[in-house]
């Protein structure tokens, strides 16, 4: 479903589309929690990418009905209950893809950007 | 796009939240060991994840059609606005299903009678047999037609041979005799119409050959009320007129016959028959795969044969056999009749969405700050149009609901007062039903209804001109010229629709009340006539007949009451049946008889008992019987069309020469003539006729007769004759040595049922015009009062500069009545091309009757005159100081 784009997005938000395959690569270490996620995203990008949280949920169970991902309740770290999300061979699947995608197109805009003009 | 999305909403919606909470823990936690405050670590992490019921609606949202959403949205908010005007709602909600009951009453009677199949296995296999000639085809058979089709058994599965309406039999042999509607069929009768067997079989083809037996098959109907439903009744013995009948079978009460049966026996037709009397009708089931065409070719072969078989004059010149598919046969041409009624309520409903029009605009005007405050508040136009129209789709779909049942009760109610004469309805109405046909055509209707009325004031209010509508005064917002004219246009069609409806209407009242004037040609008050079923084999011959006559006759004259008493074997106004004749001793030039007649036998008291004057001669008397020289009494019309210039009365006719050996008789002296009967009902001018003696009948004749046609007794009565039916009907049955009779009704009746078909038609457009022109009043009422109300600054102003108020008073009116005249006008003009397709329906009354094309305009014009007259009072009553202060 794509949305048009109302505003330039600011460094740090995350682009539309690219959130999944974050939150996938995230989970091919295990299956993780909402909160683990998005943490784990910020500290891998060196809090380069800060996760809305907002958006997060809603692209979970998007990533759940499109059968990427399978969620169960369980028990966190902390010992309090938490939605743990799994990522299923289809994801996998899918993670691959996107990353070839995102590494075909970064490169492509790479060489048309150059290097800087500084 | 798995659907899986849309499943179990609000529990996943439960679940989200639980897994929003545990986020927002977690979260917590986090801030916790950076070392905040607990209620800082709270803090933040809500302010880290911002509103957790955005989040969710977002969810929500994804997991829903976004269009039911707000299609749910709009719907609750048009039923609180709906609310708000209960007023409104309730009139437009009426107004729609007067509109939509009187369509779905329409086509429900459509939906049955021409829509719906027959109830026979395979019905488009199922046809009827006719005669084709020059002239158009007629159903009806003899015996060596039957016999003849039978054997072509290239196209036809089964050919079956069936009463036309039959003599009716009476089951004897108990104390309670009974007069039942006994058919006579052929073997195959049963096999082509899938009748469903119950119990024991149908007829074998021995025994529907001459000597077969005695032998009867029961309808359930008769089978449970006369005979309790009796298991063993199969193999037992009924009596039939004296006579034991052995029951064969009994069929299930899936089997729906046009018009009722209680059992049937067979033909038991002689194979080698030579005898051409048309007595009984056939039809046929094609085999599959033949087509009417192929049929119809194959029967031009076979009427090729008969000629050949049976004598050039055997067929008339031109003459042939052909197939006509059974369900158009016994719908006849109450197509057309019902497709004009249809039209009638397309106006009607036309009239009701112009005038919910009128109001939605007139309510629109009045929301006029409502709309502009939406728009401002960023609602596009689409999104106003849409809520307006589900507006109006709410109130259709109310008032459709209530049409459907409204229409459907309605029609029903309607047919039980008059059935008017309609095929396949069942008695009252009771055959129709509500199908998915009628449903979906009423849900089409409802929707089709508030678009069209509902669109109109939704574009012209999205039109609004924001600065403007949220500026201006609220309680004079006015939706500007544009809708004013819009309202009038509204006003101008319902007008020019009613019109047409109340010509309509106006013309077939006045043919009603043409056909009612109609002299009939006797008197018809104080007049009782019934049936008695002489079909047993103690009347074969004459003599017998003519005895129960003359003993019922007597007895009679005995009833206090009763002051004459006659017998015919037709019944008056109710068609009857022909016979050729010859004048003896007049030259026939080419055409192998004279002419041809009505053909009536009746007793010595029928002139006298029905009043039908003399003319010259004599009537018949008590002595004109079998010993007598035979005689014949002709009427005025067929004096007139075969003795122009002669005196009938000296000459002698022989009645049926060649008609077969039923017919073979003498030459009939005319001893009189009468006055004309409308025997084929009143809006059909009267035939010749020809009578004579039922104590005069060749005895093979009156044998044919008891299997055709009952005996109709007639009593002429002091008083009320439904008050003399018991001790009538007591005499007639101890004259006859126990027969019943059946088919009690006083002339008065028959004569309604004769009309009954221009009756219902009347009733109907009637009511149509009277709900079209109601609601044309309320719409012209409508616009003028509320273009009083809106002008009543500048009424103030025009009193205050020295008006008079009868000035004010016929400005408005006007300006209403203009509206009114060109409506008028259109309409006439509408009704002047329209009315055409009534003529089929019209009795001495032209489609341009003059009294229906003034008076018409007349009424509508005075209606609406009073419908102006109250705005017109009222814009008289305007106080210039208040009106001039609203300022």
């Amino acid at each position: 479903m794509m949305m048009m784009m109302k505003r330039p997005p600011e460094a740090g938000e995350i682009l539309q589309g690219t959130l999944d395959m974050l939150i996938l690569r995230t989970l091919v270490l295990g299956p993780a929690h909402g909160h683990t996620i998005a943490q784990a995203i910020e500290r891998t990008s060196e809090n380069a990418l800060e996760v809305e949280q907002g958006s997060l949920y809603p692209a979970l169970h998007r990533l759940e009905d499109r059968d990427w991902v399978t969620s169960e309740w369980g028990v966190s770290e902390n010992n309090r209950k938490a939605k743990f999300y799994r990522l299923t061979k289809k994801g996998r699947k899918e993670l691959n893809a996107a990353r070839g995608r995102w590494q075909r197109m970064t490169r492509a805009i790479g060489l048309i950007l150059g290097e800087s003009f500084e | 796009m798995s659907l899986r999305r849309f499943r179990n909403r609000t529990g996943k919606d439960q679940d989200f939240a639980e897994e929003i909470e545990s986020h927002l823990d977690h979260e917590k936690d986090a801030n916790l060991a950076r070392g905040l405050s607990v209620e800082e670590a709270r803090r933040q992490a809500h302010l880290r994840f911002g509103n957790p019921r955005t989040v969710r609606e977002r969810v929500w949202r994804y997991r829903s059609f976004a269009w039911t959403e707000d299609l749910l949205r709009d719907l609750r908010f048009a039923l609180r606005s709906l609310a708000k005007t209960p007023g409104f709602a309730m009139i437009a909600v009426v107004v729609i299903a007067v509109g939509i009951g009187v369509n779905t009453a329409v086509f429900s009677v459509i939906d049955t009678v021409l829509l719906k199949p027959l109830t026979y296995p395979s019905p488009q296999e199922l046809v009827s047999l006719v005669n084709t000639g020059p002239r158009g085809s007629f159903p009806g058979a003899s015996i060596p037609m039957f016999n003849l089709w039978h054997q072509q058994t290239s196209i036809f599965q089964q050919v079956a041979a069936y009463d036309f309406g039959g003599a009716g039999l009476n089951i004897t042999g108990s104390d309670h005799p009974q007069q039942v509607e006994g058919v006579h069929v052929s073997a195959d009768y049963f096999a082509m119409f899938g009748a469903p067997v119950i119990a024991g079989r149908t007829f074998t083809a021995a025994e529907d050959s001459p000597n077969g037996g005695h032998v009867t098959v029961l309808s359930y109907g008769l089978w449970k009320s006369r005979y309790g439903g009796n298991p063993n009744m199969v193999g037992s013995t009924i009596q039939l007129d004296g006579q034991p009948y052995l029951v064969v079978g009994v069929i299930g009460p899936g089997f729906q016959t046009d018009a009722p049966v209680d059992l049937w026996v067979p033909f038991q037709f002689d194979p080698n028959s030579k005898d051409m009397v048309f007595f009984f009708t056939a039809a046929a089931r094609l085999k599959p795969g033949v087509s009417v065409p192929q049929a119809n070719a194959q029967l031009r072969l076979a009427a090729d044969q008969f000629r050949r078989m049976f004598g050039a004059d055997s067929l008339p010149p031109g003459g042939g056999f052909g197939v006509v598919s059974l369900q158009q046969e016994v719908v006849g041409d109450t197509g057309s009749r019902l497709l004009v009624l249809l039209g009638a309520v397309a106006f009607v409903l036309l009239i009701a969405c112009a005038n919910v029009a009128n109001l939605l605009l007139a309510r629109a005007a009045a929301r006029k700050r409502e709309f502009a405050t939406r728009a401002a508040l960023g609602a596009g136009r689409g999104q106003i149009i849409r809520q307006l129209l589900v507006e109006s789709l709410t109130l259709s779909l109310t008032g459709g609901l209530i049409g459907l049942g409204l229409g459907f009760a309605g029609v029903r109610l309607l047919l039980r007062i008059n059935p008017g004469d309609i095929p396949r309805i069942g008695e009252d109405g009771a055959g129709i039903t509500l199908d998915l046909r009628i449903l979906l055509f009423t849900l089409g209707i409802s929707l089709l209804t508030g678009i069209v009325f509902g669109l109109v004031p939704a574009i012209s209010a999205s039109r609004a001109n924001l600065a403007v509508a949220l500026n201006e005064n609220g309680s004079h917002a006015s939706m500007g010229v544009r809708s004013g004219k819009l309202r009038s246009v509204l006003v101008i069609a319902e007008m020019a629709l009613t019109v047409v409806l109340v010509v309509g209407a106006a013309l077939l009242i006045r043919t009603f009340m043409n056909l009612e004037a109609v002299d009939p040609g006797f008197t018809m008050h104080n007049v009782i006539s019934m049936s008695m079923s002489v079909s047993g084999d103690r009347f074969q011959k004459t003599a017998p007949v003519a005895q129960i006559i003359q003993e019922g006759t007597d007895r009679l004259h005995g009833v206090p009451g009763v002051i004459n008493a006659g017998v015919s074997n037709c019944l008056p106004m109710a068609g009857g049946f022909g016979m050729t004749f010859d004048v003896v001793g007049r030259p026939k030039g080419n055409s192998p008889f004279t002419g041809g007649a009505g053909f009536c036998s009746i007793s010595y008291g029928y002139f006298n008992t029905l009043e039908v004057p003399l003319v010259r001669g004599r009537t018949f008397t008590k002595l004109d019987d079998s010993a007598a020289p035979i005689v014949a009494i002709i009427n005025k019309s067929m004096a007139r069309q075969y003795w122009p210039n002669g005196d009938p009365l000296k000459d002698r006719i022989v009645i049926g020469a060649g008609a077969g050996p039923a017919f073979a008789e003498g030459s009939r002296q005319i001893v009189g003539i009468v006055g004309d009967t409308h025997d084929g009902g009143p809006n059909n001018d009267p035939a010749p006729m020809m009578y004579i003696p039922l104590a005069q009948m060749p005895d093979l004749e009156t044998a044919l007769n008891s299997r055709v046609a009952p005996l109709w007794w007639f009593a002429r009565t002091q008083v009320d004759p439904r008050t003399l039916s018991t001790p009538i009907s007591t005499a007639l049955r101890e004259a006859s040595g126990g027969l019943p009779v059946a088919h009690i009704r006083t002339m008065e009746e028959i004569e309604a049922e004769n009309i009954a078909r221009q009756r219902l038609n009347m009733l109907l457009l009637t009511v149509f015009g009277f709900a079209g022109l109601l609601m044309a009043a309320i719409g012209v009422y409508g616009v003028m009062s509320y273009s009083v109300q809106q002008r009543t600054q500048e009424l103030g102003v025009r009193m205050a500069l020295g008006a008079q108020a009868s000035n004010l008073r016929n400005m408005v009116i006007r300006q209403g009545m203009t509206l009114t005249l060109i409506g008028v006008l259109i309409g006439a003009g509408g009704a002047f091309w329209l009315t055409r397709f009534l003529a089929g329906f019209l009795f001495e009354v032209k489609p341009l009757d003059p009294v229906s094309f003034i008076a018409t305009p007349l009424v509508l014009s005075v209606v609406a005159l009073f419908s102006i007259w109250v705005p017109a009072i009222r814009a008289t009553r305007v106080d210039p100081m208040a009106a001039l202060r609203i300022e």
